[in-house]
């Protein structure tokens, strides 16, 4: 009878145990921590103290200007915390409980004038927000280009700004039509692209053909050729965008090597930015959470849908230009011209396309991709393709 | 003395129910402590109810997605099930017809809703262990976002995250900063689903 009532007792003490445990992992620990700021004279800092997991989603607000974060998973305790800054850029930072589990964090700003960046250091156990003076308007960037920059960057002044020219002409005056080819070689550096199956890196293929391609318009065309990049080195989405509108180039041809699910897919295709709305999800929210969207935000956001969109009908026009040529002269399949949301095509201010020469996950197209004589020949298509786009464009211009 | 005994021993029967149901449910208790109240108040394991769930797979060709039926047990949290959703399309297709479109390696860190966008946020391993190139990268993205807006008709976007931050790209091709709407266009029409 004794025994059985320790047997009972001991029953009872490990079935509670066992009911606890799933109620501490439930109740892990998400709580927001220390919050700091450190104000410089010339920047920002704001740590908030997280759990190891949580994440972040971050929009900007105008009127009054302000960055606003979503944190998840958190928990906050009390429900409301507000730190006074005041320093340079930022006046406070609120903080409350959102939903289960979602904490929004408000950084009130002094002026709308700021730069942000904002990251997780999950070792640290927070997420940091760096407020800084503005970089330049990239919109005013993109509108007051054709009058600036065109004519002002030198051959010297790029190669010193990293900029690999293949001609070893300066660069004469601007002449109206198409002069002036920015070829992208994708990826590069510490970014391999898509790999073969035998181990064929992107990287190397797209520099080989856009080597070839730049010879070939240099010695057959009256055009200057740039490369974002001439060697194997990483150069990220922006900066190749940002060589590309600083060169004032007026075609910009992107090349890279496709990769797919199934090592059989094989193909060309060639592809032209789809039409991107501006701000599109922090609009939605700028809409809900002021009463009115600033005017000079709206204007700028036309302007981009413009300049994106004058570009649109020519780059579409580009890019079934080449896509028929470069399939007709190297007999690959033809995977056809389509149209997709393209990180390092969303900014450029000139018509633009991305070629996908073939697909390196191929075994038997990843062989011919490697190959100098298969190189050429797409050289040779997509040059065929842009000689064929240039020469009726310059005729319709009268260049 | 006898109601007592049978006190107890109801007392530790619910205990063992209990204790049984804390292991079974501990993986899916720690999201929230929400559905914790749900259980506590119903100790008894939930009702083994299936639903019928579409996810796209990649045709052969690399280019379509192609609907594909699957039964997954029905969760009372939507999270939860969109999370269910998710990994079954990370498993992949049960036939050699169609191919997988995200690593399997890839773990799901976090998934939420927010208005009319569903936010999933996946582990590192989706950039890692991604084959590249833009048709991969769009099969990847639009089987994700298609897949979710086909069974949770209730949201509109899909934003993707990778390792609790929105990323510029997956394989240096498609911006995915900003959340996706539906794109009919990459679904499969000819086939119906097997």
């Amino acid at each position: 009878m004794v025994f059985q009532k320790i047997k009972k007792t001991m029953l009872v003490a490990f079935a509670t145990l066992g009911f606890l445990s799933p109620i501490s992992q439930a109740y892990q620990d998400y709580s927001i921590g220390r919050i700091r700021a450190i104000s410089n004279p010339y920047s920002t800092s704001i740590f908030i103290e997280v759990a190891k997991n949580t994440g972040y989603v971050a929009r900007e607000l105008i009127d009054p200007p302000r960055i606003m974060l979503n944190l998840y998973p958190a928990k906050l305790s009390p429900p409301f915390r507000e730190i006074i800054i005041n320093d340079e850029f930022v006046k406070r930072i609120r903080l409350a409980r959102d939903s289960m589990n979602v904490v929004k964090a408000v950084v009130d700003l002094k002026t709308a004038e700021y730069n942000f960046n904002i990251f997780s250091q999950p070792v640290l156990s927070r997420v940091v927000i760096h407020i800084s003076p503005p970089k330049k308007d990239i919109v005013a960037q993109l509108l007051t280009k054709e009058e600036n920059s065109k004519d002002k960057f030198t051959y010297t002044e790029l190669s010193s700004s990293e900029l690999l020219p293949f001609s070893n002409k300066t660069i004469p005056e601007k002449k109206n039509g198409i002069y002036r080819i920015v070829i992208d070689p994708g990826h590069g550096g510490k970014d391999p692209g898509a790999i073969g199956p035998s181990g064929v890196k992107e990287k190397d293929v797209t520099l080989a053909i856009a080597r070839r391609l730049a010879k070939l318009l240099r010695e057959n065309l009256d055009v200057q050729v740039f490369l974002t990049r001439d060697t194997d080195k990483f150069i990220s989405l922006d900066r190749r965008t940002e060589i590309a509108n600083l060169l004032g180039g007026d075609l910009f041809v992107s090349i890279h090597a496709n990769a797919a699910w199934d090592s059989k897919v094989k193909g060309t295709e060639t592809f032209y930015n789809s039409q991107y709305v501006y701000g599109e999800g922090a609009e939605e929210v700028a809409t809900r959470e002021n009463a009115a969207f600033s005017s000079e935000v709206k204007v700028k956001n036309i302007i981009w849908d413009l300049i994106q969109n004058q570009y649109r009908s020519e780059s579409r026009q580009l890019a079934e230009i080449v896509q028929n040529k470069l399939v007709a002269t190297c007999s690959t399949l033809n995977r056809g011209v389509k149209s997709a949301r393209f990180y390092v095509l969303r900014g450029i201010n000139m018509p633009a396309i991305l070629v996908e020469v073939g697909f390196i996950s191929n075994p038997w197209e990843e062989q011919k991709l490697k190959t100098p004589t298969f190189q050429d020949k797409i050289a040779l298509g997509i040059y065929k393709g842009l000689a064929s786009y240039i020469k009726s464009f310059n005729r319709k211009v009268g260049g | 003395m006898p109601s007592i005994k049978r006190k107890v021993l109801v007392l530790i029967a619910l205990l063992v129910v209990a204790f049984i149901a804390g292991i079974i449910f501990s993986p899916f208790l720690r999201e929230t402590t929400y559905q914790l109240k749900n259980w506590v108040g119903k100790p008894s394991p939930l009702p083994p109810v299936s639903k019928t769930v579409i996810l796209y797979f990649s045709t052969p060709e690399g280019e379509l997605l192609s609907p594909v039926e699957r039964k997954i047990p029905v969760k009372k949290e939507i999270n939860d099930e969109i999370r269910m959703v998710i990994g079954e399309l990370i498993k992949g297709p049960k036939t050699r017809s169609l191919f997988p479109t995200v690593p399997p390696e890839t773990k799901i860190r976090a998934v939420y809703t927010k208005g009319d966008t569903i936010y999933v946020d996946f582990s590192p391993s989706i950039v890692k262990n991604h084959p590249g190139g833009t048709s991969g990268e769009l099969i990847t993205i639009y089987s994700i976002v298609n897949t979710l807006l086909e069974n949770f008709p209730s949201y509109s976007k899909v934003q993707i995250l990778v390792g609790g931050e929105t990323i510029n790209t997956l394989a240096g091709h498609i911006d995915i900063r900003e959340p996706f709407k539906k794109n009919p266009e990459m679904i499969e029409q000819s086939k119906t689903s097997q």
